[in-house]
Parts: structure tokens; C-alpha cells; sequence
């Protein structure tokens, strides 16, 4: 094989992990607007917060590995709960438009605390997967990224599982329908919203520890939470299996452009990819590829 | 609202259509407006220049309260509808050294051929789906201007440009600037005003409030929605030619995505759907901008602990983020509401109930 087949191969692989990871962000922006119709601008943030929590426990507590990120875990599933109470519940019931600059605001809120509580500079991120690369042939995989890709499958799995083939999950389905309707039919909005943004927050965390690992944490990290919204486009804002498809569509497209478009564009491609194609979504099959279309009455 | 002054009443609607009804409004109008010409004898040079640019932000944002507010097209873009009208602006002035009399409207025409190109989703899609067509036009923007041609537009360097002439005035002190500014942007206002007692706006609220049924009455959404766009993004465009002439330079990094949250944000505080809301979100998230700006190394100073010299930045965002939360969830009609009642209890007063 040419060097030019290897390296084609070893970026489509990267893509396909980077993917994975596109994937996982997703699914916990997905679970979000799964139990109570709210498209959370402020996953990236969140994300940074819990790859912080993560970093504290260890680095500045010396916690063990384990322990850390338990700790970690159980913080950010109380900050789940917080927003959740503090600004989600009393906007049940309302538009679109006010639930989005309510996630909008969050950014800024979740932002400025990183900022104030860890400041600006840039922190070493720790060691939770084992560094190195597993080789495969002529090709390498970033070991980090490969356990984390094989945990996320097995995890979007479970919540596929629960999403779509439990009672539960189908009264959660219900009040990202309508709020008001799973309200009347006894089913609990509160609850709901509440249960989503625990679990989205215990999956961001998680999507931390596989998206920082063994690199640097600084706040301007949080701009992945961007570059993951046309992957949530195109998988479909409802479909939890399609979150990790259009992951590896995503990430391997982005490869590609980052392989052939970004010598003529000055690596100014590669990052501008997803949003391209986030528009050619958006013209040609909005609700994405396994999304509902959403039938309007009037 | 519907409450006027003892033996305020209209006989045609024409007379209903005005914003001014009576001697005294008119009165404490042109007192206001005599107060802003007066301004640079009254106050510091530092306030000017508040006020200077807080002239700029209100163009970009009653273009933005068009937008959002009237015509209920979510737009996270304005930001950079502003860039590319003071890129356009600073590349003829630059290059073709044209008055500023062509490049103003020139460079509000490029803010709104942005707004339109990153508007068209609108024409299939709603809700927060054409959101974020707008949001990938603000990330997509540095790339745009890159890959304009280099010697026009400047590319990752800028734009440095001369200062405005206008009828043998150079404006290049602040004071002139004030002016400068002070006059376009109640050009601006006004027509947006005019603007709001027309069919147009009528339209504008109907796609805002049921655009299927809009279409149904014989409205033809797809014009207005995209019209609301090219409107908005006009306003923000002359904001970024002001911008461009103001600074004299121009550069990708002034027109972020930050930038466009706050545009947002002010007109959520103000009111949203609301043009005198916008002027007083606007003027408020300034002046708490103002006060961050000068609070802020001073509370750095005193608590050095907590965060590094960033924190008063974070501390700002913060502040914006409860601020908006707070208006969303306790006041959504925003300031123009708290304003309109205060205004209707002084009307009715002793009496205490206002409705």
C-alpha cells in the first residue's frame, strides 16, 4: 500500500473514533429533548464542567482514580438537578423560544462560573484510560478513544433500550411530545425534565473523561458542544440510535474534509465542516435522518 | 396601553396610528432629543464614548427586535450580519475610497445579503431548526471573510480604514463621532418606528404568531420571513458600517458569537416584541456592562483568590445569564412592561389597580 492509502485509512479511522465521541455528546444533548422537549445549547459547557469535577477530585484532592470520578459523577448529577430546579421547572409549559434562550443563558451562566471558580488558563487533563495506541496492522488506534467508543456503544444501547422499549420511556417520550398533554394524562413533566438531566449530565461526564483524556482542559474547550449540534441535526433530534450514526458519518466526513479541503483553506475547513453540513441538513431533510416529522395543525 | 390621558381620543386612524399624542409628550420628546445634542457640554469624555457605541449596538439590535421580536424568526447570527456590513463598508472605503454616503448602505446591503443567505432555511424549516441555520452562519462568518479575496477584504489581518468625511467634516474625535452616530441611529429608529404602522409589521406579527394560519388569511409567509430577515440584517449592517467607522479597524474576532447572545439577551430584557423595549434592554445590559467593566479589576483586586484576573469576565456572564433567566421566567414581556405600568399607575393615580 502507498502512503497515501495509509494515511487515508488511518484518518477514516480517526474520523470513525471521533465519531464515536461526536456520538456520545449527542445522545446526551438527545436525552435532553427526549423527556421534556428542551434543545440544550449548553452541552459543551457542561461537558467542561464535569471534565473539571473530574480534575479537581484528582489532581487537587488526590483522590484515587475510581473515587474521583464517582465524586465527579455524583456532582454533576446534582448540578443536573439544579438547573433543573432553578431554571427548567418554572418554564415548563412554554415555548420553544423561551425553554432555547434559557439553555442560551445557561452558557453564559455555566460559562462565567468555570472562568470565576478555575480561571482561564489551561490545566492538564489526567490519565483515566490508558495512554498509548492499540496497533492494528499498519494503523493505529488512540486507545482512549477505542474504550471509549466500545463503552459508549454498549451505553447508547442501554438507553435505546430504555427509551424505546420500557413504560418508562415512553411516558418520557410523552412529555417531548407535549407538555401539557403527559401533564393531563398523569404523567409527571417535573419528574421527567428532572430524570433527563441527570442522565445527560452523567453522559456529558463521561463524554469528558473519553473527549479530555490525557489532554488540556481550559473553558474554550466547551465549543465541542457546537460542533456536535449537526450531528444531533442529522441523526435526528428524537432518535437515540441515530445519535451514533450520524456521529460516524459526521466524524468521518470531517476527516475526509480535513484531509483533502484543508491544505487549499489553511485548516480553517476541518472546523467549519460540521456547520456546512449542518446547513445541507437543514435545506434538505431537516428533521434529520431518523427523526419525527412533525405534522402541524392548526 | 389602552388607557390615554383624560380627553385623549381619536377621530380618524390616522391620529390613532401616532406615537404622540399631546403637547406635553411632545414637550418632553424634543427635550430629550435637545438633551442628546447637548450631551458632549454635560458629561465626561468616557461616558460619551459609552454612549457613542451604545448607539451603534441599538441599530444591530431594533434590526434584531424586528427579526425576533415581530417577526419571529430566531436569529443568532447578528453578530455577524455586522461583521460582514463593516467589512463591506471598510473594503470601499479602502479600496475604492467611495463617501460615506455609498458604503453606509452599501455595507448595510452586505450585512442583509448574509442575512438572507443563512434566512433561506426559514423557507422549509422553523422553531430552533432555523436557529441554528443562523448559529452555523456566525461560525461559518470567519471563514467567509477568509475566503474573500485577500487584497479587498484583508483576511485574517483586517481592515485599518480613514476616518468618515462627510460635507468636509472629518469625523475623527470623539465628540464628532457622537454625532455621527447619534444621527444615524435615529435615522434608524425612526424608521423602525414607521416601519411598526405598516402592513409590513402587521404581516410581520401574524407569521410570529400562527404562520399557518398567516397563510391561510392570504399572507405570503415566505416573503415576509425572508423580508424580516433582510430588514433585520440592514439594521445590523449599518451598525457594523458605524462599527468600522468608529474604530477604524476591522476584524473577525469583533464579531463573535458572544457578541450575537448578548444582542439577544438585550432584547429579552427589554421586552421581546417590543422596539421601545429594545432601546431600554439595550441601554441596560450596557450600563451593566459599564459597571462590570469598571467594578470588575476593582473586585479582582479585593478578592484575589477566586478565579485570576479573568473573573470579572466570568462574573459579567454570569450576571447576563441570571439576568436573562430572571426576565424569562419572571417578567417575559421585559422592561417595556415594568415601563408601560409604571407609566399607566401614574396615569390612574390615587387609584391603585392597573391592568
Amino acid at each position: 500500500m502507498s502512503f497515501f492509502w495509509i494515511d487515508f485509512f488511518q484518518c477514516t479511522i480517526e474520523g470513525i473514533l471521533t465519531g464515536i465521541l461526536y456520538g456520545l455528546i449527542c445522545v446526551s444533548f438527545i436525552i435532553i429533548f427526549r423527556t421534556g422537549k428542551i434543545f440544550n445549547f449548553a452541552q459543551g459547557e457542561i461537558l467542561i464542567f464535569g471534565g473539571y469535577f473530574v480534575l479537581t477530585f484528582y489532581s487537587l484532592f488526590s483522590f484515587p482514580m475510581w473515587l474521583s470520578l464517582l465524586a465527579a459523577f455524583l456532582c454533576m448529577a446534582i448540578i443536573g438537578l439544579v438547573i433543573e430546579r432553578t431554571i427548567m421547572r418554572p418554564l415548563i409549559g412554554q415555548e420553544l423560544f423561551t425553554t432555547m434562550m434559557s439553555t442560551i443563558a445557561l452558557i453564559f451562566i455555566l460559562q462565567g462560573l468555570t472562568i470565576v471558580i478555575w480561571g482561564g488558563i489551561e490545566r492538564p487533563f489526567p490519565v483515566v484510560f490508558k495512554r498509548g495506541a492499540i496497533a492494528l496492522g499498519p494503523f493505529f488506534l488512540k486507545r482512549s478513544l477505542f474504550m471509549g467508543g466500545v463503552l459508549s456503544v454498549v451505553l447508547m444501547g442501554l438507553l435505546f433500550f430504555l427509551f424505546e422499549r420500557t413504560r418508562q420511556g415512553l411516558k418520557l417520550t410523552a412529555v417531548s411530545e407535549d407538555h401539557k398533554i403527559a401533564q393531563s394524562l398523569g404523567i409527571s413533566v417535573k419528574k421527567s425534565i428532572a430524570a433527563g438531566w441527570v442522565v445527560s449530565c452523567l453522559f456529558s461526564s463521561f463524554a469528558a473523561i473519553v473527549f479530555l483524556n490525557d489532554q488540556a482542559i481550559n473553558f474554550t474547550a466547551s465549543v465541542i458542544g457546537l460542533q456536535a449540534l449537526p450531528v444531533v441535526l442529522l441523526g435526528g433530534v428524537e432518535s437515540i440510535w441515530g445519535a451514533p450514526l450520524a456521529g460516524l458519518l459526521v466524524g468521518v466526513g470531517g476527516a475526509w474534509a480535513a484531509f483533502f479541503l484543508d491544505p487549499y483553506t489553511g485548516g480553517t475547513m476541518s472546523k467549519v465542516f460540521p456547520f456546512i453540513l449542518m446547513l445541507v441538513i437543514l435545506l434538505i431533510r431537516p428533521h434529520g435522518l431518523f427523526g419525527w416529522k412533525i405534522i402541524e395543525r392548526v | 396601553m389602552a388607557l390615554l390621558p383624560s380627553g385623549i381620543y381619536f377621530e380618524t386612524y390616522n391620529e390613532r396610528k401616532t406615537y404622540i399624542h399631546t403637547r406635553p409628550q411632545w414637550a418632553c420628546f424634543i427635550i430629550f432629543l435637545l438633551l442628546l445634542a447637548f450631551l458632549p457640554y454635560l458629561v465626561s469624555l468616557r461616558f460619551l464614548g459609552f454612549i457613542s457605541t451604545t448607539y451603534i449596538i441599538l441599530i444591530a439590535v431594533v434590526g434584531l427586535q424586528l427579526t425576533t421580536g415581530y417577526a419571529g424568526q430566531m436569529n443568532l447570527g447578528q453578530s455577524a450580519f455586522m461583521g460582514m456590513g463593516a467589512y463591506v463598508t471598510a473594503s470601499l472605503a479602502l479600496n475604492l475610497h467611495l463617501p460615506i454616503w455609498i458604503t453606509i448602505p452599501c455595507g448595510g446591503i452586505g450585512g442583509a445579503i448574509l442575512g438572507i443567505i443563512f434566512g433561506l432555511p426559514v423557507l422549509r424549516i422553523k422553531g430552533f431548526y432555523a436557529a441554528l441555520s443562523t448559529l452555523a452562519g456566525q461560525i461559518i462568518f470567519p471563514l467567509i471573510i477568509f475566503s474573500l479575496p485577500l487584497k479587498m477584504f484583508g483576511g485574517a489581518l483586517g481592515l485599518r480604514i480613514e476616518p468618515a468625511k462627510f460635507l468636509g467634516i472629518t469625523f475623527v474625535s470623539d465628540v464628532s463621532l457622537y454625532y455621527f452616530n447619534m444621527i444615524i441611529s435615529l435615522i434608524m429608529i425612526f424608521f423602525a418606528f414607521n416601519l411598526l404602522r405598516s402592513r409590513t409589521s402587521r404581516a410581520f406579527v401574524a407569521v410570529r404568531d400562527n404562520d399557518i394560519v398567516a397563510e391561510l388569511i392570504g399572507i405570503n409567509i415566505s416573503y415576509y420571513k425572508i423580508l424580516a430577515f433582510f430588514i433585520g440584517a440592514f439594521y445590523a449592517g449599518v451598525a457594523g458600517s458605524l462599527w468600522a467607522y468608529n474604530l477604524r479597524y476591522v476584524g473577525v474576532d469583533q464579531f463573535t458569537l458572544f457578541f450575537s447572545i448578548w444582542y439577544l439577551g438585550m432584547i429579552i430584557v427589554g421586552g421581546t416584541g417590543n422596539l421601545f423595549g429594545a432601546i431600554l434592554g439595550t441601554v441596560f445590559l450596557r450600563s451593566i456592562q459599564e459597571v462590570m467593566n469598571h467594578l470588575g479589576p476593582f473586585l479582582v483586586r479585593v478578592f484575589p483568590k477566586i478565579g485570576g484576573p479573568e473573573a470579572w469576565f466570568g462574573g459579567m456572564n454570569i450576571l447576563l445569564g441570571i439576568l436573562i433567566v430572571l426576565f424569562l421566567i419572571y417578567e417575559p414581556r421585559g422592561l417595556a412592561h415594568v415601563w408601560n405600568t409604571l407609566k399607566l399607575s401614574y396615569r390612574i393615580w390615587p387609584f391603585p389597580y392597573t391592568k
